[in-house]
Parts: structure tokens; C-alpha cells; sequence
């Protein structure tokens, strides 16, 4: 025996290194994707504010054929929107969570998490469908005077009924990475389990929850169809800070702009779809950057 | 003290705590976990209302059409209608999704996890891949509508079923990647030094060691993903899904979805006592969530199949 | 454990390679099988696009050939939009609830697509109120054009109109003093088109405002979405194509027009078909000569449009047949290209 035997079969090197040139070329593809969303929002966005004058973006009310880009309308129409969506799943996510990290049993815990996966695993459609079925005349339309069956109202708490899951799941799981002695030392000290929840656990997986919020607020922003559905406008409106009244979001207007003719792609009222798809896709970008430090702010502190 | 002179039973934190602070109950406590008992019961309330509702709604769809509705087209009268092109663009979807994602995601989790140095150049992947996860789909709705619409109309031919399936792949590859490269974490260190000690590449290593041990947790998240991308309506907007009247489906022309189908007879007129709009909207709807749902209880029967088996060894 | 690694990594290739190889074959025998047996080749399909009014005929000529074996692609996303992709070769028949704009023919020419226009049916643009709204039973264009036209931006009230409505000569001019909700078709629609034709654009030219509607309400290109809209408020206004309108009486109700002697005409089949009714208009088609001229399909399915079941099927939709004498300049015009 020498080296040479030693040093391996150059058919079966030479394989290796053609696999890893083709494994890190499909690594790199995923490079390449965020390269393309990139380059796509920016160049239609620049397009786009070529060819309008940016004092069209302050303008009241969001009419992309009456060449009226009023931001504020669908900026405040996400953040109405959203916030109502938050106000929804903060406190049964969260809620549930607790419940099922700290007091259920076992059993209990066994059959609801399945079940709560299956209200994540509901595409968004059909959520949407309920919204603007059930929701809207049975809900919102009962117990409040809408000015309009669909309104922002309506999209809020569908969306909010569908991000419940993402908020409970993250929750739950920063909760879990508390570490037991923690309990334990409260509970050595006399505390009941609900004063040790409150004033022990909850603060230690504070970095957790408010990852969880987050991450459930870029997904709220994010979700197109049940704003779409059940928010009301079809495209364009007016400005509207009432949660009663017909609202736009920045992904309904995409979702819009892109249904307009194909054609008249250089067209101003086409191209706003990239700038408000950059404006959402930086949003979106920008929570989930300061979402995943906290939830790695939990991971290092236990 | 009450604990004093007591026969051997199981004491509780509870009564332990009271007795030593002497206070009764403890209102806000008790208030607290009602609370989030409420919480619990609201969520499953909704999910029961809402899978409820689309049932209801359904119901005559289901009694009066029965498995026809599976396999009709698209009409104009609710009563005749049916989601056969919807479930063909569906599953053309998902071939799609299985052809380009499942393979382009696995093999990316495998050189991160298998070959990638600890660099720069690998973090900066591996963040990307992570924001790329949380990335609306209205987004990559936009990138197939530049990309596989504009760009590749040559290979799509525009607006076709190909272009949306692209785009729902780029849509689902980065969680292919995130539950693979777990899976393949969670393959013990020993079994690759077994194979490398007896003399293998790491490709052999890999493919005849690593991929196999993690195969189970790979295909769980395939099915995952599928069920996803089943899911999913807003790539199918914008690419340009036909909502209209579609006499036949096909790989290279108009198309539909099952979502888009939901999409757009939700919002068609509800009025009567006859099958409407809204009855055939909730049964293809329904449709969509039996099946998403049979996707994700098929993943969780894998997943605690291969787990049995491979303790069971 | 290893011993068993060859048969796994067999298994799952296995598994693979038949789940996507089946499908494949399943996809690519399945096309076409649950229609009327059309083969899938470009020929024989015809794709109809334009008009939302118009769609539901188009709809239900298009399930009327399907026996026949012809294949029918219908959208509506609306008459603007409809003829923008029709004057770029997209789509063999486009539908407009108004006669096709000079800029569009223009668009076409330079395209170099030829077309010929048929009017196919006839509409009662209705202008729509709930149901529960007791007080206002009639308007006149002025009164529309001060409640809708592009100088009543941000009018929240019936009332606010009062004073324009004076100012351009309506005679309603005591509107009541309840909120303004108002629905109705946005600008990619001829429904909108014909609605600024009706009521607002002599005005507009007389006071010199834009021939366009204030921007300020719920714009809809769903028909169903604007009449649930009008349902949702009890005191909404709106206007939408007369199918839509008499498929869903229900909670809405039609407002009577003031026609040129002076009266209320309220929307019925009667005073449409009999022009008595001042909003009454012609839906078209427009039809891509050189898909006429090439595509058999297309051939046949006009045939159908101006054929002996175009009464009913137009009658089926909600709207209302033409006259004899147009249905033959109809005929004529399609004569003359094929």
C-alpha cells in the first residue's frame, strides 16, 4: 500500500465535486429569486415614478385610472386592516397558547394542536369566502351599522381569525423554551401557577411573544385574498380611515392593478403595481428582519 | 395546619400555596386562566363556525350533484356547474411544484447542510432563504407575472397553467428548503462518520446514508409544501387565471384553479332557494379544504409511520 | 439500520418516479375530455373578452354552440379593457356595452385589426336605489348630474345636491337630507361609459367640467359586488346594465327616468324595447375579421349570436332583443365579411 492507492478513485472525485457544483448551484438559485423580486419592484417601481409627478402620491383617494395615487389611502387601509387583524389574534393566539403551554393537560393538548393545525392549514380563499358570507352580514353587519356590507372591518377579523394559528404556534413555543427551573423556583417561593405565569414566565418569553406578533403582523400586511374579498373596494376608492366603510390594502390594490389590461403595460396604472409591491415587499421585509432577531434573541438566551 | 395529621394523599402546588399565605381563592388567578380558557374555546368556536358554514352551504350541492360536480365544467348556471377545470389546473399545479421545487429544494438543503462552508457567502444564503419564507405571495404573483409570463413567453406561452405553476414552486421552494435541511440535520453525526471511515466521497455519504435516514422528514415536508401551493390564490391572479366561461382545459392556454374557482364564485350573486352562487362557492371550497386537509393528515401519518419504524428497529 | 438504506432509497425512487410519470400521462390524455369533444387544437376555439354587461350572453351563446363542439373561452373584464386586448390580436370577439371610442378604432388600425360591429342586444342602463329608500322615486339627468357628475366630489348627503341641481336645471331639487352611499361599475366598464354618455356629458360640455363621474364611490367591475353594495345601505344609489338589475329586485329598486316629454319612465322590457325609456342603449360585439375569416369556430359561433335562438338567448341573459331592422343591418354587416 502507498499514497497513490490512498488517494481514491478519480471517477468517483470527480463525481463528487460535479454534486457539489450542481447542489450549490440550486442553493444559489435561491439567490438568484430574491435577486429577480428585487430587480422586478425596483425597475417597475422607477418606471412607475417616471412617469407620474410625485405630488400625484399625496393625493386623497386611490384612482390609478384617474392617474390619482393617493398612498395615504392604501397605507392607512393595511394598517386599519392589519391592526384590527392584531387585535383579533394577539389575544386568542396568545391566549391559546398560554393555555396550552401552562395548563392543559396533556390529552387536551393533544387533540387541540392538531386541530389548530387545521385551522393553518385553511388556504385563504375559503377564509375569505366566510368573511364575505358569514362575517359581513352575520357579524359586522349585525352588530355594528356598516356603511357598506364589505368593509375594513369585515377583512380584519378574517384575517385575523387566519394569522391566529402563526401567533399561537410562535407563542407557544417561546413559551415551552422557558426554561422549568424558572417555574420552579416560583413556585418554590410560594407563587400560584397563575402569578408564576404572569410575572415569571410571560416576562422571560416577552423576545418570543413579541417575535410571534411580528411575524403575525408581516403575514397580516402580507394576505391578499381576504382583503381582496372582504375589504370592499374593487381597485379604487376613496381615503377612509373608518373601519365601517370600504377600505383598499396595498396587496388588494395589486391584485387590482394587475387585472387591468394586459396591454397597457407601460401605462402608469399597471406599472404602480411594482411600486406598491416594493412598498409592501420592504414592509414585509422590514418585520420579518427585526421579527427573526427577536426569536433569535430567545434561542440565545436559553 | 391543615397538612398536619393528614392520611397519605397527593397535596397540590394550590393547596400548599394556600395554606401557607391563608387566603382563599385567588380571584385574578382564577380570572387569568379563564381567560385564556376562552381564548382556547374561541379559536376552536370560529374554526367549528366556519367549517360548519361551508358545510351547510354546500349541503345541496353535495346531496343534488353528488361526485357530478367533481367532474362538470365551468357553466354559467350554478346548477350545472362543476370544478373539473379547476382540479385539473390544481394537480397540474402541483406536478409542476413536484418537478421543479421538490428537487431544487432538496438539493439546496443538501449543500447547506452536507457541503457549505461556514462562511459569509453561507449565511447570507441561508438568511435569504429564511426572508424569501416570509415574502407575500402577491409577490411572487408579480415575479411570474414579469418572469414566467413576460420574460419566458417562448417556453410558457403567457398566461398558461405553466407559467402559474412556476410561480407557485418559486413560491413554496423556500419552505422545501427549511423542512428539509431540518430533516437532514436531524440525521446522526455517526452515520456519516461510519460512511466516511470506510473510505466514501461525500456524495456517497449523502446519497446512500444521509438522504435515505432523512427521507421520511423530507417527503413530510413535500406534502406540506403541496398542500400549500394547493392553496394558494394570489400568484394565480395575478398570472392571469380566467374566472369566465373555460371549455377545456389545457396545458398551454387559458387556465383555472381550484382557488380561483372559490375566488370567483364567491362573488357572484346569492339569491334564491335554488343551488346558487353561494352554494357552489362553499362546495368548492369545501372541496379545496378536504383536500389540503388530506394532504396534511397524510404528511402527519408519514411522518408518525417512519418515526415508528425507525424506533421500532 | 444501514442494511436496510438500499431498499428506502429503491422505495422512494420508485415512489417518485411513478407519481410523476402518472400524473404526466393522466394530464396529458385528460385534456379536453369533459367538454363536448372539441379537439384542442388553436382553431377551433373562440375567445371572448370585452364587456361584463355583455358576458352573460356571450356565456350562454357559448354553452349553446358548445354541442356543436365548439369551445368558448368568455371573460368580462370590461369594455375598455376589452377592447384594449382586442386591438392587440388578443381575443376573437370582443364585447362593448357602447359603440367602440375613435381613440380605440385608431388603436386597432394601427394594429392592423380589422373588425366589424354587431349589435346584438338591448339594454335599459338602470339606475338603481334600495328598496327601502321610499323618498325618491324619479330623477332627471341633472339631478344625476349634480349627485354624480365630477363637480359632486366628497358630497356625502342627498342634500348636497340641492344646489347644484338648481344651478344646472333639474327639476328634483329638494333632495332629502340622507346619507349618499353610491356603487356602481368603475371606469374599465362601457356601463360607466354609457352612464357619462346619458347623464353627465352635455352638462359637463356645457359647464366646461370633465365628461367623467366623481371618483368618490365603491367602483366595482363585479355586477353581483355593485348590487350587493346597493343592498347594503338603505339609502345607496347606483346604475348598473337591466340583467343584472332584474335578476336581483329582490332589495333594489329602479329609479324612473325623466324622458325628453317630460315623464317618469320606469325600466321594463316594454319601454326598453320601445326606446321610451331614455337610458336605453345597444350592447355590440366586435369581431376580429381575420379570426372570422380563418377560424370556423368563430364563423359558427356568430352564426349563433345573430341566429333564430339569439331572441331567446338574449331574453335568457335579462336583456331585451333588437328590432327587426337592426337585426338585419346586423345580418348584413356579418354577410358582408364572411
Amino acid at each position: 500500500m502507498n499514497l497513490i492507492d490512498l488517494s481514491g478513485d478519480k471517477r468517483r472525485l470527480r463525481r463528487d465535486a460535479r454534486m457539489q457544483v450542481a447542489l450549490r448551484t440550486a442553493a444559489l438559485v435561491s439567490v438568484v429569486i430574491s435577486a429577480l423580486i428585487l430587480f422586478v419592484l425596483v425597475r417597475g417601481a422607477v418606471d412607475f415614478l417616471t412617469k407620474i409627478d410625485l405630488g400625484q402620491l399625496v393625493d386623497s383617494g386611490w384612482y390609478p385610472r384617474r392617474d390619482r395615487f393617493g398612498l395615504s389611502t392604501i397605507v392607512v387601509g393595511s394598517v386599519i386592516v392589519g391592526g384590527i387583524a392584531m387585535l383579533v389574534a394577539v389575544p386568542f393566539g396568545l391566549g391559546t397558547a398560554v393555555y396550552l403551554a401552562e395548563y392543559a393537560p396533556s390529552r387536551v393538548r393533544s387533540v387541540v394542536k392538531p386541530v389548530i393545525e387545521v385551522l393553518a392549514g385553511i388556504p385563504s380563499v375559503v377564509v375569505g369566502y366566510f368573511a364575505l358570507r358569514f362575517i359581513a352580514p352575520e357579524v359586522v353587519g349585525r352588530l355594528f351599522d356598516p356603511t357598506q356590507p364589505r368593509n375594513m372591518l369585515v377583512a380584519g377579523i378574517g384575517i385575523g381569525i387566519l394569522v391566529v394559528p402563526i401567533m399561537a404556534a410562535v407563542s407557544e413555543d417561546a413559551l415551552r423554551a422557558v426554561p422549568a427551573s424558572l417555574r420552579e423556583a416560583s413556585y418554590g417561593v410560594g407563587a400560584r401557577r397563575s402569578t408564576t405565569v404572569i410575572r415569571v414566565v410571560l416576562p422571560a418569553a416577552v423576545s418570543g411573544i413579541v417575535a410571534a406578533t411580528i411575524i403575525a403582523a408581516s403575514r397580516a400586511i402580507g394576505e391578499t385574498m381576504v382583503a381582496t374579498m372582504a375589504g370592499g373596494l374593487d381597485g379604487s376608492g376613496p381615503f377612509s380611515a373608518s373601519p365601517l366603510e370600504p377600505g383598499l390594502t396595498m396587496t388588494a390594490a395589486m391584485t387590482n392593478a394587475a387585472g387591468g389590461s394586459d396591454q397597457v403595460q407601460a401605462g402608469a396604472p399597471f406599472l404602480v403595481l411594482f411600486f406598491t409591491g416594493l412598498l409592501l415587499f420592504m414592509v414585509t421585509m422590514g418585520l420579518n428582519i427585526v421579527g427573526d432577531r427577536f426569536v433569535r434573541r430567545v434561542r440565545e438566551k436559553y | 395546619m391543615a397538612l398536619v395529621g393528614e392520611s397519605v394523599r397527593t397535596v397540590t402546588r394550590e393547596e400548599v400555596a394556600r395554606s401557607i399565605t391563608g387566603s382563599k381563592r385567588h380571584i385574578g388567578g382564577m380570572l387569568f386562566v379563564a381567560g385564556t380558557v376562552v381564548a382556547l374555546m374561541g379559536t376552536l368556536v370560529v374554526l367549528f363556525v366556519l367549517i360548519a358554514q361551508l358545510i351547510t352551504q354546500a349541503w345541496p350541492v353535495i346531496t343534488g350533484r353528488g361526485v357530478g360536480f367533481l367532474t362538470d365544467g365551468l357553466s354559467s348556471r350554478p346548477s350545472t356547474i362543476g370544478v373539473w377545470p379547476g382540479l385539473y389546473g390544481s394537480f397540474a399545479i402541483g406536478i409542476i411544484v413536484l418537478i421543479v421545487a421538490i428537487p431544487l429544494g432538496v438539493a439546496a438543503a443538501v449543500y447547506l447542510e452536507e457541503y457549505a462552508p461556514p462562511t459569509k457567502v453561507t449565511r447570507f444564503i441561508v438568511i435569504n432563504i429564511r426572508n424569501l419564507a416570509g415574502v407575500p405571495a402577491v409577490i411572487y404573483g408579480v415575479l411570474g407575472l414579469t418572469i414566467f409570463v413576460g420574460w419566458l413567453e417562448p417556453v410558457t406561452s403567457g398566461r398558461t397553467i405553466l407559467a402559474a405553476g412556476l410561480a407557485v414552486a418559486v413560491l413554496v421552494l423556500p419552505i422545501v428548503i427549511i423542512t428539509s435541511t431540518e430533516a437532514i440535520r436531524a440525521v446522526p453525526g455517526g452515520l456519516r462518520e461510519a460512511g466516511y471511515g470506510v473510505g466514501a466521497t461525500k456524495w456517497e455519504v449523502v446519497r446512500d446514508h444521509v438522504l435515505p435516514y432523512a427521507a421520511p422528514g423530507i417527503l413530510t415536508g413535500i406534502v406540506l409544501s403541496l398542500a400549500r401551493a394547493l392553496g394558494e390564490a394570489a400568484p394565480l391572479i395575478l398570472v392571469g387565471a380566467i374566472t369566465g366561461l373555460l371549455p377545456e382545459t389545457s396545458l398551454n392556454g387559458p387556465f383555472t384553479a381550484l382557488p380561483m374557482l372559490v375566488y370567483s364564485w364567491s362573488g357572484r350573486p346569492s339569491a334564491g332557494t335554488e343551488v346558487d352562487w353561494a352554494n357552489v362557492a362553499a362546495a368548492a371550497g369545501l372541496t379545496l379544504v378536504v383536500l389540503v386537509l388530506l394532504f396534511n393528515a397524510a404528511a402527519i401519518v408519514m411522518r408518525n409511520h417512519f418515526e415508528r419504524k425507525r424506533n421500532g428497529l | 439500520m444501514t442494511f436496510r438504506h438500499t431498499s428506502l432509497t429503491q422505495w422512494v425512487r420508485r415512489t417518485v418516479t411513478l407519481s410523476v410519470v402518472v400524473p404526466l400521462v393522466v394530464l396529458a390524455s385528460g385534456c379536453g375530455e369533459f367538454n363536448g369533444g372539441a379537439s384542442s387544437s388553436g382553431g377551433s376555439t373562440v375567445f371572448v373578452t370585452g364587456s361584463s354587461t355583455v358576458e352573460p350572453i356571450s356565456i350562454l351563446v357559448g354553452e349553446f354552440v358548445r354541442r356543436e363542439g365548439i369551445a368558448v373561452a368568455v371573460e368580462g373584464p370590461g369594455t375598455g379593457d376589452g377592447f384594449k386586448k382586442f386591438c392587440a390580436g388578443e381575443g376573437d370577439v370582443t364585447g362593448a356595452s357602447r359603440p367602440i371610442k375613435d381613440e380605440e378604432v385608431e388603436m386597432c388600425r394601427e394594429a392592423g385589426v380589422e373588425f366589424v360591429e354587431l349589435p346584438v342586444a338591448v339594454d335599459g342602463l338602470t339606475v338603481v336605489t334600495n328598496r327601502a329608500n321610499t323618498v325618491v322615486d324619479c330623477l332627471d339627468s341633472a339631478a344625476l348630474y349634480a349627485l354624480l357628475g365630477p363637480e359632486s366630489e366628497g358630497m356625502r348627503r342627498w342634500s348636497d345636491a340641492n344646489d347644484l341641481a338648481e344651478e344646472v336645471g333639474s327639476s328634483f331639487t329638494s333632495l332629502p337630507d340622507m346619507p349618499l352611499s353610491i356603487s356602481g361599475p368603475g371606469e374599465e366598464s362601457g356601463t360607466y361609459d354609457s352612464f357619462v354618455e346619458f347623464a353627465v356629458a352635455d352638462i359637463a360640455e356645457e359647464r366646461g367640467t370633465e365628461e367623467y363621474l366623481r371618483p368618490d364611490y365603491v367602483a366595482s367591475g363585479n355586477d353581483n359586488l355593485i348590487v350587493e353594495g346597493l343592498n347594503g345601505s338603505k339609502t345607496s344609489l347606483g346604475w348598473i346594465g337591466y340583467a343584472f338589475y332584474v335578476g336581483d329586485k329582490e332589495e333594489v329598486r329602479g329609479l324612473e327616468i325623466v324622458n325628453e316629454e317630460g315623464d317618469c319612465v320606469e325600466p321594463t322590457d316594454e319601454t326598453i324595447a320601445s326606446g321610451t325609456y331614455p337610458f336605453s342603449r345597444t350592447l355590440f360585439i366586435y369581431v376580429n375579421a381575420r379570426s372570422a375569416r380563418d377560424n370556423d369556430a368563430v364563423r359558427r359561433f356568430i352564426d349563433a349570436y345573430l341566429g333564430p335562438e339569439s331572441d331567446a338567448l338574449v331574453r335568457d341573459a335579462g336583456y331585451v332583443p333588437l328590432s327587426e331592422s337592426v337585426k338585419q343591418a346586423a345580418f348584413d354587416a356579418w354577410g358582408a365579411l364572411s
